[in-house]
């Protein structure tokens, strides 16, 4: 059974290399959305199994979406796992602080990504 | 989002309202059926909540009612009547769900909740998906201006796709939406479907590949603009690719396009913009781009390119312009990043288990809702090198032990919510992860909360008020216990007791030296520098109170630990022992555990010692007294051994200007920088240590002058090039000068190497700095 994982980033060829990996392994649908608008706007209306959110995003960034993700009765439960360069701790107990469910560093490793999922969802 | 709730129970009306109100929903409330009923021919609302004992209009009829006028929200029933047919008899009025009274509500909300991510979200009627418009009405689907005959599947099929414009349909989730479990379909029967759809588009002017397949998966509308990556990937033909070869061949596509990015970055660093008011900023560019690709170039395989871009990303921060030194550096980045992605890439790989990306570096967790306090642990906690992380909360902390598996834990017992218990978590710590050790710093401080904790295995109780720098020197003391290790000599005529005392200690990580007279002890206790000595009265030549006077009389020894194997029980011998200096006995025959004990306590109380006595506590590296009573040491055992042995003083340049411009806390960042880079960059039988400020040295026995020089050249030159990152935003290098002397040819003694050293350190100064001089 395989689970729909949304990813956003701005960055497509991060958005590409993972929408690849993921769907590789072969237990990911993959949605990808390159802004938090649009994310927020897909979560809304697919509903996915998890959330893939990129922090530093031009416009509405990580965190902003993070708020209307979190605010949104219809998102609100959906986990967020959240993908930052930035790795200073007081920023990451910042961004677990806010709802996330675990912090992958990037950049990440393509063959980790899957797992590093599903440990974080606790299958 | 608005509910409404039909129940003639006021109590539990008011009661659900309330905690509906408090989940932020907007609740109406109806008392019988057929005001319910005329609220929802008024109101919009997202779910109803019917209570099936209705006055007037009884639920099940109210449902069935709304179902037939089209009323499509989720519908929740509640009853008292726990019973099969009661259950039957409303799902199959169209109810959604069931909930038997006495209900609680958070699993009534918790109901709602599923129900609304569930439930359909209302669309507008017509949909427009680029040049396709929907319109449900008609059941019709444009391409452009022209309606596209279709079938009904076909139809279906259009509809699901442009309904859900981002989603991968499989090709069971196609079947199971649009075929019923009479009429079984085939992926063959899905394929000719899309064909057929697909040759109607082309037909009616439109792209045949709109409908897009995702390899092994299904298909989708096509999303991304032509020429996108998805379009060039996706094709029928070609055999699935492994990641590996996937992520190689992305690389394929967007190496000149990264290339070009950094070269862009490259020529802003040159050109340093000044112009910082202007809307289309090239620092700024310069430095999101920089972000991306250290967020990425790792993902392709280049993970020194990731950390490059980095420091990049790091001297871009902030809005000063650039000066020369930032320019040059980060030329010189790009130079490193341009060589580095020439390089093949490192294939992907699943490393075993990467729970702690820096697993080397011990990590501080601190559980506290007092942040000010947190922060300046955490401060304190970084200039001692060790990771730190706050949680202000018990929960938070339960998650983020998970995450990064802290190697201490620093914990509040009260929270100001009453359901956040510290003792609760000491608890599930103890239980789960009995290694992690705990401390506890709160103000409670009875003796029953004591020993509460020590019962639950907490390490320490420090009560509060304390200062960080106080709580950081308890922590890293019981770090240091943590992974102890030492070592030890033993000295024994009885072979077996020697062998015996190798296979005890050996395993434990402990270094065990052997001796079996104590006639050449002296030699090896100068050569080997032990943390414990283990010996016995009666011996050969000396016993065991000539030895213990022996080493007391010497004020290096003074604190050398030792352990004495005897069979005698007598209080004499051992008063008399313990008046030349013996710190413990152990009776023979040895018992391993006894033995074990023994020794681990007096390691552990004088490591504690001599880390207080001997360590700098900001760069973790000797200070003064003990490098200097080690560096005589190696002299004495370079004359002995007519070895050469060079000394070095080294000193950071200009490191006052640094105080003065980020502050002390900065300055002692940088200091402890230093002293990690000198630790690393030494033998361990080197010596190094800090002399005081911001100046070092270090011994390098059996060296020449010439090596010496080439050796320190080789760290100012990495020392040079490491861009420091004291915080976010702050980024600079650092140089140093340094001076030598060689023994014996520059003195004899470490006065004289010292004021050789230091002249020659004077003249790399006078030189302009940054130079290593001998």
């Amino acid at each position: 059974m395989s689970q729909t994982v949304l990813i956003i980033d701005d960055d497509e060829d991060i958005l590409f290399v993972a929408d690849r990996c993921l769907q590789l392994q072969g237990k990911w649908q993959v949605l990808t959305a390159s802004s938090g608008t649009e994310g927020f706007t897909i979560a809304k209306q697919q509903q996915p199994d998890v959330i893939l959110l990129d922090l530093i995003m031009p416009g509405v960034d990580g965190e902003a979406t993070m708020k209307m993700l979190k605010n949104d009765i219809m998102t609100t439960e959906i986990p967020v796992i959240l993908m930052t360069a930035k790795n200073s701790p007081q920023e990451r107990s910042l961004y677990l602080g806010l709802g996330a469910i675990a912090i992958i560093n990037k950049p990440f490793e393509p063959l980790e990504i899957s797992d590093q999922i599903s440990n974080a969802l606790g299958n | 989002m608005k509910i409404l709730l039909v129940d003639d129970d006021q109590y539990l009306n008011q009661q659900l309202s309330k905690s509906l109100k408090a989940h932020n929903y907007v609740v109406d409330i109806a008392t019988d059926g057929e005001s319910g009923w005329n609220y929802i021919e008024s109101f919009e609302y997202s779910l109803v909540i019917l209570d099936i004992m209705l006055p007037k209009l009884n639920g099940i009829a109210l449902c069935r009612k709304l179902r037939s006028h089209n009323y499509q929200m989720p519908v929740l029933l509640l009853t008292a009547r726990d019973s099969c047919e009661d259950k039957v008899l409303g799902l199959d009025a169209g109810a959604d769900d069931y909930l038997v009274k006495p209900i609680r509500a958070e699993e009534l909300i918790a109901r709602m909740r599923a129900l609304l991510r569930r439930a359909t979200i209302s669309l507008p009627p017509v949909i427009h998906w680029r040049d396709l418009t929907l319109n449900p009405a008609k059941c019709e689907i444009s391409y452009q201006k022209s309606v596209l005959p279709l079938t009904p599947k076909e139809y279906g099929l259009m509809e699901l796709f442009i309904r859900s414009p981002y989603r991968v349909f499989s090709y069971d989730s196609i079947i199971e939406h649009l075929w019923s479990i009479e009429e079984p379909a085939a992926d063959n029967t899905v394929r000719a479907h899309i064909k057929s759809l697909r040759n109607k588009l082309k037909d009616a002017g439109g792209d045949p590949k709109l409908i897009e397949n995702v390899y092994g998966i299904g298909y989708r509308i096509k999303s991304l603009d032509d020429g996108s990556f998805s379009h060039q990937y996706s094709s029928l033909n070609r055999p699935p690719l492994s990641v590996d070869e996937t992520v190689t061949e992305i690389w394929g596509k967007i190496k000149d396009k990264t290339i070009a990015r950094v070269e862009s970055i490259q020529a802003i660093a040159k050109a340093n913009s000044r112009n910082l008011n202007n809307e289309n900023n090239p620092r700024q560019y310069a430095y999101i781009e920089a972000h991306k690709l250290a967020g990425s170039l790792g993902t392709f395989g280049y993970g020194r390119g990731s950390e490059i871009a980095r420091k990049i990303e790091y001297l871009l921060a902030g809005e000063q312009p650039l000066d020369t030194d930032k320019q040059t550096q980060i030329e010189q980045l790009t130079e490193d990043l341009l060589k580095e992605l020439k390089k093949t890439p490192t294939q992907p790989q699943t490393k075993e288990i990467k729970k702690h990306p820096q697993s080397t570096v011990q990590s501080l967790l601190i559980v506290d809702h007092d942040t000010i306090l947190g922060e300046q642990i955490i401060r304190e906690a970084h200039s001692r090198g060790l990771e730190a992380r706050l949680a202000p909360g018990v929960g938070i902390a339960r998650a983020m032990m998970v995450e990064y598996q802290p190697s201490i834990i620093l914990l509040e017992l009260n929270f100001p919510k009453p359901e956040e218990d510290g003792l609760m978590l000491l608890e599930d710590i103890a239980y789960h992860h009995p290694e992690i050790p705990v401390v506890i710093f709160s103000r409670r401080s009875s003796f029953i909360d004591r020993l509460t904790v020590c019962r639950l295995g907490s390490r320490a109780f420090l009560q509060k008020p304390m200062s960080s720098h106080q709580i950081m020197e308890i922590v890293t003391g019981i770090l240091n216990h943590h992974n102890i290790t030492g070592k030890i000599i033993a000295i024994n005529d009885d072979p077996q007791i020697l062998e015996l005392l190798e296979a005890l200690l050996c395993p434990l990580g402990l270094e065990v030296k052997t001796l079996n007279t104590p006639r050449k002890f002296w030699q090896v206790l100068e050569i080997s520098n032990p943390d414990l000595l283990i010996i016995d009265v009666e011996m050969p030549h000396y016993n065991g109170i000539d030895l213990c006077q022996v080493i007391r009389n010497e004020p290096r020894w003074r604190y050398l630990p030792i352990l004495v194997l005897t069979n005698h029980t007598d209080p004499e011998t051992r008063a008399e022992l313990f008046r030349a200096g013996a710190d413990d006995f152990i009776s023979k025959p040895v018992v391993g555990p006894e033995l074990i004990a023994r020794l681990f306590s007096r390691l552990h109380r004088s490591r504690l010692w001599r880390n207080i006595a001997e360590i700098d506590t900001l760069t973790g590296i000797e200070n003064r007294y003990k490098s200097t009573e080690d560096i005589n040491r190696l002299i004495r055992i370079a004359g002995r051994h007519k070895q050469p042995l060079c000394f070095a003083i080294l000193d950071l340049d200009n490191f006052k200007d640094i105080n003065d411009q980020y502050g002390h806390d900065t300055g002692d960042w940088v200091l402890h920088r230093f002293g990690e880079v000198l630790k690393k960059a030494f033998r361990q039988e080197d010596i190094v240590g800090r002399w005081g400020g911001e100046e070092f040295a270090v011994a390098m026995y059996g060296t020449s002058k010439q090596d010496a020089m080439n050796r320190l050249q080789k760290v100012l030159d990495k020392w040079r090039l490491e861009v420091l990152v004291p915080e976010d935003n702050i980024a600079f290098s650092v140089t140093f000068s340094g001076g030598v002397a060689q023994y014996p040819e520059d003195g004899h003694d470490l006065q004289l190497l010292y004021r050789k050293a230091d002249a020659t350190l004077y003249e790399a100064k006078q030189a302009g700095r940054n130079q290593i001089m001998g």
